[in-house]
């Protein structure tokens, strides 16, 4: 892979599922730093200090975004990261990955901008080779 | 014309009973004579001297055949015993046709006219074309009985009020109660007051018309649901005079609809707990069985014999995450199939206690300060485990989320109004951002700050116990000031 996704972020609360991904991650070394964030405002604080000092190599170009989380959950994180993202200066592409299959939230995920696609848990190790090699669309 | 005439000496006798528009009779003793007005003549069309005028001659020629034998007995009885009557009569005139009359001893009059003679009135009755008034008459008492709807009248120019004998008993007054328009507030509950005021203010100064329902009290102090229906009443120069109205008792039917409102919303709330539980457990067991999944692909990608050891040790972590979210919905599912348990009378003094042993390290080491106050309400019956639950919930609720400047201190308190019984547990911990979380703070796994021990269930299964009982919990709070949850049971 010559153009190997440097940064990729992951918003999740759950740690089992975080660990497994950075696993998964590490064992077919998919790209080449992984960051993690508790909930969205963990994620969103990082985010609005970046704006500050646009630290281009700070910025992931691949975000998993969980739904269902303490404190601040996805559908806030996206409202707040839509304002931002086009001041960032890089394009981002999200997913959200959330165990939820409520058609509703499905729709309501897809029919925003910054939302690349929908993953509904649990994702395969195709699913993250696919993603990391940039083939999906 | 119908004044007051009250005060009326015998000497302005005359000159009222020529204001009045009708013919009557005037009844001599010594011989027995009757004089017949120059308006009774006139109302049935001869001249004095066409006609004998002798009860005879009149029972003979004048009085339709249908009415004499009462007619007869009530003027003989009247004569000879003082027996005051009224009824209705026709009477022939000169035209050959029938007039209706309205007969009545002065006694009988609505007003107060002082005589020293015996008169009989006679008021015509003018009817619309093919009316029957005595047919009228009927259906209308007939119909404001079958529907329990009384008719009245406020009179501005008298400032005085009228009621039927319908509105009399549906408000359990007596056939003679005179209706008062300067307590007319008190006619009413006390929390429709307002309303009833602001209704007839309307109608009396901008005429806008009214039909609502509202809560009235009887003399006997029953308060009842009644629809009240009133419009202005004009005069000629179309200033509001008066408003007209009715009342029907329709407490049947609205406490019918009230109960029926209130199942429909413990339904409603019913139906979206179930619909939040299945979420929750598609949810919660969706994300356990999703990470078995994603384990069990890596163990087949992974060549190396240690690791793969290593992950199959994950399955342990996994299945522990597993079985406590199954206990957690096993909790739940038990509170509705519970809720049947038995009620006793608990004092929440010795729930209070019993929940206080059983966290006394957390309090201690918290520095926790619990001020209970019982005073009001002592007791209550409810099921002893829910409230223990509760109140260990909410309280070890304020000690995790105390402020971090501060020691913990939680003022519980219980109390009755309005026949509800409340339990409002406070606290000074650092509160909860009530515009981000509002309809969040009683989900299940919704937690608001970021303390290791936060699992969000606690709160979802004191909302879901107060519920299952019919009772309602709400939250106040404001961040950095402490939170204060209210039960009403």
């Amino acid at each position: 892979m010559s153009n190997k996704i440097a940064l990729a972020c992951i918003i999740d609360d759950d740690d089992m599922y975080v660990s497994l991904v950075k696993k998964i991650i590490e064992a077919k070394n998919l790209c080449q730093n992984l960051m993690v964030f508790q909930n969205g405002k963990a994620a969103l604080n990082y985010f609005e200090v970046i704006l500050s000092n646009l630290d281009q190599k700070s910025i992931p170009e691949i975000i998993f975004l969980d739904l269902n989380m303490p404190v601040m959950d996805g559908w806030e994180f996206l409202d707040n990261f839509t304002r931002i993202k086009n001041k960032l200066g890089k394009a981002i592409t999200l997913y959200v990955v959330s165990s939820s299959i409520n058609p509703i939230d499905i729709e309501r995920a897809k029919s925003i901008n910054s939302v690349k696609d929908y993953l509904i848990k649990p994702v395969t190790i195709d699913d993250l080779e696919t993603i990391f090699s940039g083939e999906r669309t | 014309m119908l004044i007051s005439l009250g005060m009326l000496q015998n000497e302005l006798f005359n000159n009222v009973i020529r204001d009045v528009n009708a013919g009557y009779w005037e009844l001599y003793t010594d011989p027995d004579k009757e004089v017949w007005s120059q308006k009774f003549y006139e109302g049935i069309g001869y001249a004095r001297e066409e006609l004998e005028s002798t009860i005879d001659y009149f029972l003979e020629h004048l009085i339709h055949k249908e009415d004499v034998e009462i007619f007869r007995d009530n003027f003989l009885n009247y004569r000879k015993n003082n027996v005051d009557f009224k009824q209705h009569i026709k009477i022939a005139t000169k035209q050959g046709d029938y007039k209706l009359f309205r007969c009545a001893t002065n006694d009988q009059l609505p007003v107060n006219i002082k005589s020293e003679i015996n008169l009989i009135f006679f008021f015509e009755i003018k009817l619309e074309p093919d009316q029957d008034i005595t047919k009228d008459n009927f259906y209308y008492k007939e119909t404001a009985q079958m529907t329990s709807t009384g008719s009245w009248y406020v009179d501005f120019d008298k400032r005085k009020s009228y009621w039927d004998f319908e509105t009399r008993r549906i408000l359990e007054y007596p056939d003679d109660y005179i209706p008062s328009l300067k307590d007319s507030a008190d006619y009413y509950a006390e929390d429709s007051r307002q309303k009833a005021a602001d209704l007839f203010f309307n109608c009396a100064m901008v005429g806008t018309p009214f039909n609502t329902e509202i809560k009235m009290v009887t003399a006997n102090g029953r308060i009842f649901w009644v629809r009240a229906i009133g419009k202005p009443v004009y005069n000629e120069n179309k200033e509001i005079i008066g408003i007209r109205g009715v009342f029907q008792d329709i407490d049947d039917i609205k406490r019918k609809e009230l109960r029926l409102q209130r199942s429909m919303d413990i339904i409603t709330s019913q139906n979206s707990r179930l619909f939040n539980f299945a979420h929750i457990v598609s949810h919660n067991l969706r994300s356990h069985t999703s990470n078995l999944s994603l384990l069990v692909q890596l163990i087949e990608d992974i060549d190396n014999p240690e690791e793969k050891i290593e992950l199959v040790n994950e399955v342990k972590q996994i299945s522990y995450s597993l079985n406590t979210t199954i206990e957690h919905l096993n909790e739940i599912v038990a509170i509705h199939t519970n809720k049947d348990q038995e009620k006793k009378v608990i004092k929440f003094q010795d729930a209070l206690n019993l929940v206080m042993s059983g966290i006394g390290q957390m309090i201690a080491l918290s520095k926790t300060t619990i001020e209970a106050d019982f005073d009001d309400l002592e007791e209550i019956n409810y099921i002893p485990a829910y409230l223990e639950s509760i109140l260990l919930n909410l309280i070890t609720n304020s000690i995790k989320y105390r402020h971090e400047d501060r020691d913990p201190i939680i003022h519980i308190k219980t109390y009755s109004k309005e026949n509800n019984e409340y339990l409002e547990v406070k606290d000074n911990g650092r509160g909860i951002d009530m515009k981000l979380f509002k309809d969040k703070v009683f989900g299940m796994y919704k937690t608001f700050h970021y303390n290791k021990d936060a699992v969000g269930i606690g709160l979802f299964l004191t909302k879901n116990q107060v519920e299952s009982l019919n009772g309602t919990i709400s939250v106040e709070s404001e961040v950095d000031n402490g939170t204060t949850f209210i039960i009403e049971f």
